[in-house]
């Protein structure tokens, strides 16, 4: 019985319950009605066995299927000018999710005093193109009914709608328009600018934020993810002046072989193909490859400070260097399934912070899919100034102890289903399996990684979480900042 | 052949299977399916059940009480909010809360709850392969509460924490918003007070004063049940006889009097150690849904700044034309977190509305500027109406963007529950419905019967806010400068609104302080 794993709950499955009953007919109708040893118990069951096989022969291309994290069928084409389209039909009606992916990012910013010019981007391309102007763009789209609108990542840069397919091949050919001909001038360029400034404004209420900010800055000094998406502030404060280099950023990332258009919904792949063609075909291949410096290796432990100007509540982030995103070494699986057990709302931590003692408001992780490494980071907002060692000391004796004990088979078990689940219960809408998509798309531009990364995680031992854990938390490769009320303001 | 090769056969074959269907059972999830039946089945008469039954591998619950902030007693401000929070955050009778994450952890559920003035909902999604145990818990939750005193101390913190740093002293644009509300609506009014409630309220609250608020409002009176999904036949029975075990009770009634503005502009400016100026305007509007005018003013709201959209006029205006700041936009429903999402939650239903701009934060030296900015554009809006062009598109728009709203058999559920509220056919129906009849002479009709400028509301959020204060009161000129040329038209603009004047008595600005605010 080894041959079928123990935690597979296989007896509840009707599959195994109706087998379990043609078994046992077929044992007692042999027993009752056929000679013992004769030929035609033999045949019987020679005959019932071929049956079984039979039967399970499509199955298990079913299970080969089913097995997949990614349950939807989609074809891959690539144009000769190296972008690629993925689609994904699927039975919600109506609508079109389209989400064009530029695997650029922040990350593709290592020239200094030049950062936040991918997010910059994401806002320009608002701005108007060769055939149409930001306003003949937004009556297109008003008519489409549709949501619209683009987000920057560290590794990538997404632009997306919903609409009413119908208006599919219009909505091509207005976005093959900006890819190619975007065009806006020196005077709209600072305008836009501008409201890049307002964004960082927005955000910097937020003490969250800035801790953040300041996390990545001491963290890394060397890659580029030593500043986040919206950039540092002298570098926003100085992109009016840089509408030049801007035209450059669009010719070296704004290319057929950085872009994968994803189109999921009520949609047809041989019509999606051909209006592809149509409108992108013309798309000249680029010859830019940037040269993102590696990070220097961390030689002993770093820590920064903030001094907040209001109210807030006591802030520290935890971390360590993680690696890169991978669908085949085991670190990177290993370590994201750590995570929710070491710091996740049911892990011993957790319970212990915030629901026994009471002494943390909010206790989470994060450790994103990222092209280049990450940080493995733990952020906890403490209640009290006074606690905000003690919680840090909580906070680094799990990670210790996550280096040096594996974890219970059981817990690794529902931690995998988990993970499982979450990614099944998100997949609720065309927009949302296009939104799935595109963080996978940004990383390797096949929704095959997916499935490759979901059986990587089947492959995980307790020793391997362990033994991972053991060489990534190490304290010469750990950064910890916080942030609390400066003293004037504090009561 | 022997007896015992044939089991071993048969057990490989019986492996085979298990394979091919043990897998199924999580990932089958994602088998997409077509919502055949998107129409709610609902009689408002007679049930206080909402199914929206279909073949998806999810199952997705919203339960309504038809209670909430506006339900809090006197001095108790946030009791509806902590009582929903022990409900969804707190242990139920027989497992602590910390059995409850454990046991949600495999399925990777949750269960959010919402609390609003006249409306509670908890809801939560799971795969039908958990369906029994999800449903399980929840039940015990909602039903059999653990009203555990180590749960109260923690969500009561959390509660202060929210007003006190996460509105107070991380989110000036939700803070203005907020403060926006308790200018319209008096601290005497069922809507007078901050859903969460209020810092001083929350401190001195107890255990008890939950225990009898739920006594009260949980009952099967306020209650309806919203089911969507693939969940089995004579599951909602199941449900309805298990919720059934609620105190038969009796509808929660208030009065909910229209907030009747005394005249003139009053502008409250809260000061905050902070880099920008956030600003929010309105006043209440005697619209809601259930209204016929409703369409019309959704149309108006939409052509005037729909929510995070570049498609609207007052963005094009501030933003796109001016670089002020990241965003302006304009609403006749109430819309909060609208700086973390595209859609708005459903389940907000109100008896009592408000016409609301939100202007984004911009730089301190050019907040008189754009609030101006922002009266001017409203202004004009009322005198000139909107165009037969603008009306057409923005009538298409909304007709279409109906169903962006409803993609997910969540948001289907939940729109339906407030289509049973407000008493209209399916959302995206009525809207398709409505918006064909409507007219360009009913939507400027409508701005001219609604939209009033003559006490308008202003809660602005920034660090120098008696120079400020200064500045309007004494209407003094606040001109723009650019980093870029701008059009003429835009500078010739820009003139008039620098000494755009805001009629304002001085004692009707007031200053605020942060700490203050929510107390």
């Amino acid at each position: 019985m080894d041959l079928i794993p123990t935690h597979g709950g296989y007896r509840n499955l009707k599959s195994f319950q109706v087998a379990q009953v043609v078994y046992d007919l077929t044992v007692r109708f042999c027993d009752r009605y056929i000679e013992k040893r004769s030929r035609k118990e033999s045949i019987m069951i020679k005959l019932l066995i071929i049956a079984l096989v039979i039967l399970s022969l499509p199955m298990l291309t079913l299970a080969q299927k089913s097995r997949q994290a990614f349950a939807y069928d989609y074809t891959i084409d690539d144009l000769p000018n190296g972008l690629r389209l993925v689609t994904v039909p699927t039975d919600y009606p109506n609508l079109v999710a389209l989400y064009i992916v530029v695997q650029t990012g922040s990350r593709n910013e290592p020239e200094k005093g030049k950062s936040g010019y991918a997010h910059l981007f994401e806002h320009l391309m608002f701005r108007g193109s060769e055939h149409y102007t930001g306003q003949e763009r937004d009556e297109v789209l008003k008519k489409a009914g549709a949501d619209s609108n683009a987000y920057t990542t560290d590794d990538r840069t997404v632009y997306h709608e919903v609409f009413s397919k119908d208006d599919l091949d219009r909505i091509l050919e207005l976005e093959a328009d900006r890819f190619q001909h975007l065009k806006y001038s020196p005077d709209g360029y600072k305008t836009e600018t501008k409201a890049v400034l307002g964004e960082f404004n927005k955000n910097s209420a937020n003490p969250e934020e800035k801790l953040f900010e300041v996390l990545r800055a001491t963290a890394y000094q060397r890659h580029t993810y030593s500043h986040t998406t919206m950039g540092f502030i002298e570098d926003i404060e100085d992109m009016p002046n840089q509408y030049e280099y801007s035209l450059q950023f669009y010719s070296r990332y704004y290319r057929p072989e950085y872009t994968t258009i994803v189109l999921v919904g009520d949609v047809k792949r041989d019509d999606a193909l051909a209006m592809t063609k149509k409108y992108f075909g013309a798309w000249k291949r680029g010859t830019y490859v940037p040269e993102i410096p590696g990070e220097t290796e961390q030689k002993e432990p770093r820590e920064n400070h903030v001094d907040w100007p209001s109210e807030t509540l006591p802030l520290i982030y935890v971390a360590f260097r993680g690696p890169a995103y991978s669908d085949y070494k085991k670190d990177k699986a290993a370590l994201d399934l750590v995570a929710p057990l070491a710091f996740g709302e049911n892990s011993d931590l957790y319970q212990k912070l915030v629901l026994q003692e009471q002494k943390v408001e909010e206790l989470s992780y994060s450790f994103d899919d990222h092209v280049d490494p990450e940080l493995f980071y733990v952020s906890a907002k403490v209640k009290d100034l006074k606690d905000v060692d003690y919680v840090r000391q909580q906070i680094l004796d799990t990670y210790k102890r996550f280096s040096n004990e594996a974890v219970p088979q059981a817990k690794l078990d529902s931690t995998r289903s988990r993970l499982r689940y979450e990614f099944a219960l998100s997949m609720n809408s065309s927009e949302a399996i296009a939104s799935s998509l595109a963080n996978y798309i940004g990383l390797r531009r096949t929704p095959l990684t997916i499935d490759k990364l979901f059986a990587l995680y089947d492959t995980i031992t307790p020793n391997d979480i362990r033994d991972t854990a053991h060489r990534y938390f190490v304290d010469s490769h750990r950064t910890i900042v916080t942030l609390n009320t400066k003293k004037e303001v504090a009561k | 052949m022997t007896r015992t090769f044939f089991v071993s056969s048969a057990l490989i074959a019986l492996v085979l299977f298990g394979i091919a269907f043990g897998n199924q059972i999580v990932e089958s999830s994602a088998t997409p399916t077509r919502f055949h039946n998107s129409m709610p089945l609902i009689d408002i008469a007679d049930t206080n059940t909402v199914l929206l039954p279909n073949r998806s591998p999810l199952v997705s619950f919203r339960i309504l009480f038809m209670t909430g902030s506006a339900f809090d007693p006197k001095g108790k401000e946030g009791l509806a909010s902590l009582t929903a929070s022990m409900l969804a955050e707190g242990g139920s009778r027989a497992k602590t809360y910390a059995q409850i994450t454990d046991a949600m952890y495999p399925m990777a559920t949750s269960f959010q709850w919402q609390v609003d003035k006249e409306m509670t909902v908890f809801s939560g999604t799971t795969h039908l392969d958990n369906l029994e145990k999800y449903y399980s818990l929840i039940r015990e939750m909602l039903l059999e509460p653990g009203f555990r005193e180590d749960d109260f101390k923690r969500l009561k913190e959390q509660a202060v924490n929210y007003l006190k740093n996460s509105l107070r002293g991380g989110n000036d644009e939700e803070l203005g918003k907020e403060v926006l509300y308790t200018m319209i609506y008096p601290a005497t009014h069922p809507y007078g007070h901050q859903n969460v409630g209020a810092v001083g309220a929350l401190e001195r609250m107890t255990l008890k004063d939950v225990r009898d608020f739920y006594q009260a409002n949980y009952t099967q009176a306020n209650l309806v049940i919203g089911l969507a999904g693939g969940y089995p036949e004579g599951f909602p029975k199941t449900v309805e006889a298990d919720f059934a075990k609620l105190p038969k009770g009796k509808p929660t009634t208030a009065k909910f009097v229209f907030p009747r503005q005394a005249l003139g502009t009053k502008i409250e400016i809260v000061q905050r150690e902070t880099r920008s100026t956030a600003i929010s305007l309105g006043f209440p509007i005697t619209v809601t849904r259930a209204d016929r005018d409703w369409p019309a003013l959704a149309v108006i709201a939409s052509y005037f700044g729909q929510h995070r959209s570049s498609n609207s006029y007052l963005y094009q205006r501030l933003r796109e034309a001016r670089g002020l700041n990241y965003g302006d936009y304009a609403y006749v429903e109430y819309f909060p977190r609208g700086m973390f999402q595209f859609q708005p939650d459903p389940n907000l239903g109100r008896r009592l509305q408000i016409f609301q701009i939100w202007i984004r934060p911009v730089e301190p030296q050019n907040g008189h500027f754009a609030l101006r900015a922002a009266l001017y554009e409203y202004d004009r809006l009322m005198r000139d109406g909107m165009s037969k062009e603008v009306f057409e598109s923005t009538r298409e728009f909304l007709s279409k963007y109906a169903n962006v709203l409803i993609a997910t058999q969540d948001a289907q559920l939940g729109y339906a529950l407030d289509s049973r509220y407000y008493h209209l056919a399916d959302f995206p129906t009525y809207m398709r419905e409505q918006l064909a009849k409507l007219t360009l002479d009913d939507v400027n009709r409508a701005i001219k019967q609604y939209l009033k400028s003559d006490s308008m509301r202003i809660a602005i959020v920034t660090k120098d806010a008696s120079g400020l204060r200064d500045a309007i009161i004494n209407n003094r000129p606040s001109p723009i400068t650019y980093n870029s040329p701008k059009a003429k038209e835009i500078t010739d603009e820009d003139k008039i609104i620098e000494t755009y004047k805001i009629v304002v008595k001085p004692t009707d600005v007031a200053i605020v302080l942060v700490e203050k605010v929510f107390e």
